[in-house]
């Protein structure tokens, strides 16, 4: 209480001691906080002008808020950092194996300083609060004099507490943003070469024949156009032709009429959406290296897959625990930058900048997710099978886990073209990672046996569902398999035989009669 | 020759007579023509640094063309002025009738002026080469000093003229671009209403029952959700759903089988595209009133529809006469930005940004292009007709017509929702409008019988192509019509028997049971 009457008592006066106490009053580490500050609050109003006008400040704030928008951040994850702070060795260790950048240490500050400039905001309030009450009463005018004064004190004091405190969670979120997710514990720790090998199936096909790439079984049965699409929109984008669009087509229907079989539920989306959906996914929308297409003058990107819009169908909404699980297999074209992709493996169909893709996504409750991820993947491997492909499934390892998976099955099927293995599919589960950036909660049908908590009308608590998603089918990797494996001596393509039904009964692509 | 010495003793003075001088020495329409500059050129230097330093200035053309390229057309439509001079008064009537804003005047003013510069340029050079061989023989060193000096200012001048060529020849471009193409003699003339009925299939079905708008089907069916996309992406997008996605693969596959009948090759294109492409097949990619999203930071846009990265697909190509025609049919999604456009048919799926649609586009002779124009009509008129829907197909009015059309048919269907006919597909013949821009020609097989012009090597001289396009299946025009005329007083959906083998034999999209 002294403290912090010290604190009003030096806000009045304006002079650059008023910062200085108030960081004195709470145990703020200064440097670390002053520097955060300056490195993302370009446009900053200097404190001292905030000061003098506090109630001009109170009008102040949305517009305030406005124009520094481009630093705030636009939504807020409903980050766990109570979890995170009782977990701390954990997250610090998850954060290592996973290679990633992300800073516990200046999150954990930053928290401790949010709960205690917040607790600092309530007991003003309260003190705020008593002053108004005492007010009420008869009163001395010397008396009333003092307590209008202390009153305004109180305020202006509250005022700018507050607008601190809204740049510091603005601060926490950005820097606890990139905090990944937590990991399955049999996930594999290590980088791309510890990933282990989940399930195998088929073996390389022995060719008695020079085999062709895809490329030129593309060129030789007019199936696939990448000189004109080169003039026309850039390199690494095609036209398909012919049998390759018939055949494009089938392992849509046919994929899709299989994963419905399982109780998925067919959509399409959009593929202009909001960048902010794109971030909560977990994505990077802008920067030198996004792999994101921005629209020009919009806040619009298109996606790069389906999990996107899949994602933000159910954004900022409480779902009834009795209509989980969701279980969606959605068709969209995915656009991608490719930036920074080089190598061998960008020949061809393998990386290109527009695909078809048909995607699952399953929304369920916490306790379902691994079950779930565990469907996904036998999906995929059936479906593969299907069709004849050889392949390996993938547990990932930790330094190959993007920041959302909890854990990612990859799926990696035989590419004779290029003598080697290349991913066809991959199936993460993010348990809450999404959900808790999209606002995607449900309502237990049954009230909790545990846990003190209650939402309000005696109704259970929301919690976080769990989202999964996986490749059913990404066309054009799925056509190098097809075409590469299906390759005959007299140059034809044998077609195989889940999917003449989905083209007509074509059984073979023959080269052309010119 | 006179005049022309003139010309260049004024050229070598550097006074503001130089540009004046040649204005006079040809026949310059000298406000319009510097007004049209200025209006260009902004960057454009001083005539007269120019003349300054004449073989610098030859060092800088390339230079000076990079930088003042934002004013330059980035690529040239062959139009063919000679014709348009000698066909002025049609080509006048034909601006009027089409409510053009093409300026007729300012292009044949400008034409003649390039002819006119050319006729100099051409003239210069000879003499200049007169000059060169006069100094290949012996002569007195007073008279090779003469001679030296006139092989300069002749350079001079040349160097001068040639840049003002190639200014005159951009504007040219620029003013002539918006002359639209010419319109064949069965079109009515005048605006929308005018139209002509060609053909009128079915009636409008009768109702005895409240029905509903495929809004509302899609609703209670659970076929259609706007309103997630909306948060997701913005107005205007959705997402489809369950049976409706089927609906959508059975009607681009139907689609397509039933047109690969009549001899289409099928094709899958790039939907992001230089923004050129837009261009030379007669679209407006930029501007306040744009239909087209523009990509961040390139020079590329998304398709507003198939038929650009189908003129694109042989753009600068000479085809072989046994070539053609090339016919093809592609699925694509297309992407439109619908800026201005209001009123009750933006509702649902009427007027979307996104939205899948399968296009025809024809590639032949000339000759040809009237016939292919009717077997086009008559697929979209078979397609919609086994579908059952009722409709009319009208031949456009001239003031309906898009710049590229020489003619269009439309297809309108009845909406019972809507309560009258709404457009569902397009076909036009482009005849060389888009030919003469996209660069694509064809050599025909015999000598031509009539005609001087022979090319070298005695192969017949090129001739550009006719380009048609029109609409197979625009998917969310078709579910209006579909969803709307097929509703059953118990709120299904019969689905059309053609339909039905596409979509895994189903016959009714029934309510859901929740």
């Amino acid at each position: 209480m002294s403290l912090h009457k010290l604190r009003l008592a030096a806000a009045v006066p304006v002079t650059i001691s008023t910062f200085s106490s108030r960081l004195f009053l709470k145990p703020f580490p200064n440097t670390l906080t002053l520097g955060l500050f300056s490195r993302r609050l370009q446009p900053r109003k200097p404190l001292l002008v905030r000061a003098f006008s506090a109630s001009a400040a109170v009008q102040d704030i949305p517009a305030t808020q406005t124009s520094e928008s481009s630093a705030r951040p636009q939504w807020k994850a409903s980050i766990d950092f109570k979890w995170i702070r009782d977990n701390k060795e954990a997250v610090e260790i998850n954060i290592k194996n996973r290679n990633s950048n992300a800073n516990l240490d200046a999150v954990l500050e930053l928290y401790e300083n949010m709960l205690n400039l917040q607790k600092e905001v309530e007991r003003l309030r309260e003190e705020r609060n008593n002053v108004a009450k005492k007010m009420k009463g008869k009163l001395e005018s010397s008396e009333r004099e003092r307590l209008v004064e202390e009153g305004k004190n109180l305020k202006e004091s509250l005022v700018t507490l507050e607008e601190d405190l809204v740049k510091l969670k603005d601060e926490l979120q950005h820097v606890a943003q990139s905090i990944p997710n937590m990991t399955h514990p049999d996930v594999p720790v290590g980088g791309e070469d510890s990933s282990a090998i989940r399930k195998e199936v088929g073996c390389p096909r022995e060719f008695n024949f020079p085999i062709k790439d895809h490329l030129q079984l593309g060129k030789d049965l007019d199936l696939i156009d990448f000189d004109s699409a080169a003039e026309v929109s850039g390199s690494k984008f095609f036209y398909l032709k012919n049998e390759a669009v018939l055949l494009e087509m089938a392992l849509l229907n046919w994929t899709l009429s299989q994963v419905m079989k399982k109780g998925y539920t067919p959509l399409t989306t959009p593929e202009i959406v909001r960048s902010s959906i794109v971030e909560k996914c977990g994505f990077q929308p802008r920067g030198d290296n996004t792999q994101v297409y921005s629209i020009d003058g919009t806040d619009q990107c298109l996606i790069g897959t389906a999990e996107i819009p899949l994602g933000g169908i159910h954004m900022d909404s409480i779902l009834l625990e009795s209509a989980l699980p969701l279980k969606y297999i959605a068709f969209s074209h995915c656009f991608r930058t490719e930036a920074g992709a080089a190598g061998a493996a960008t020949k061809g169909l393998y990386r290109v900048h527009q695909f078809s893709k048909a995607e699952m996504f399953v929304i369920c409750r916490p306790e379902d997710s691994e079950f779930f991820h565990h469907e996904l993947i036998q999906i995929e491997e059936d479906l593969f099978t299907s069709l004849g492909l050889h392949f390996k499934t993938l547990d990932m390892a930790t330094a190959d886990l993007g920041a959302p998976a909890y854990r990612k099955f990859d799926i990696e099927a035989w590419m004779p073209g290029f003598g080697r293995f290349g991913e066809i599919s991959s199936a993460s589960n993010c348990t809450d990672y999404q959900s808790r950036r999209l606002g995607i909660r449900y309502r237990p049908s049954e009230p909790l046996q545990t846990g003190p908590k209650k939402g309000k009308a005696n109704l259970p608590a929301t919690k976080f569902v769990h989202t999964l998603n996986a490749t059913a089918c990404a066309v054009p990797r799925m056509m190098v398999c097809l075409l590469e494996n299906y390759q005959q001596e007299d140059g034809s393509v044998v077609i195989p035989e889940p999917l003449r039904p989905f083209m007509g009964g074509i059984e073979l692509i023959k080269p052309k009669l010119k």
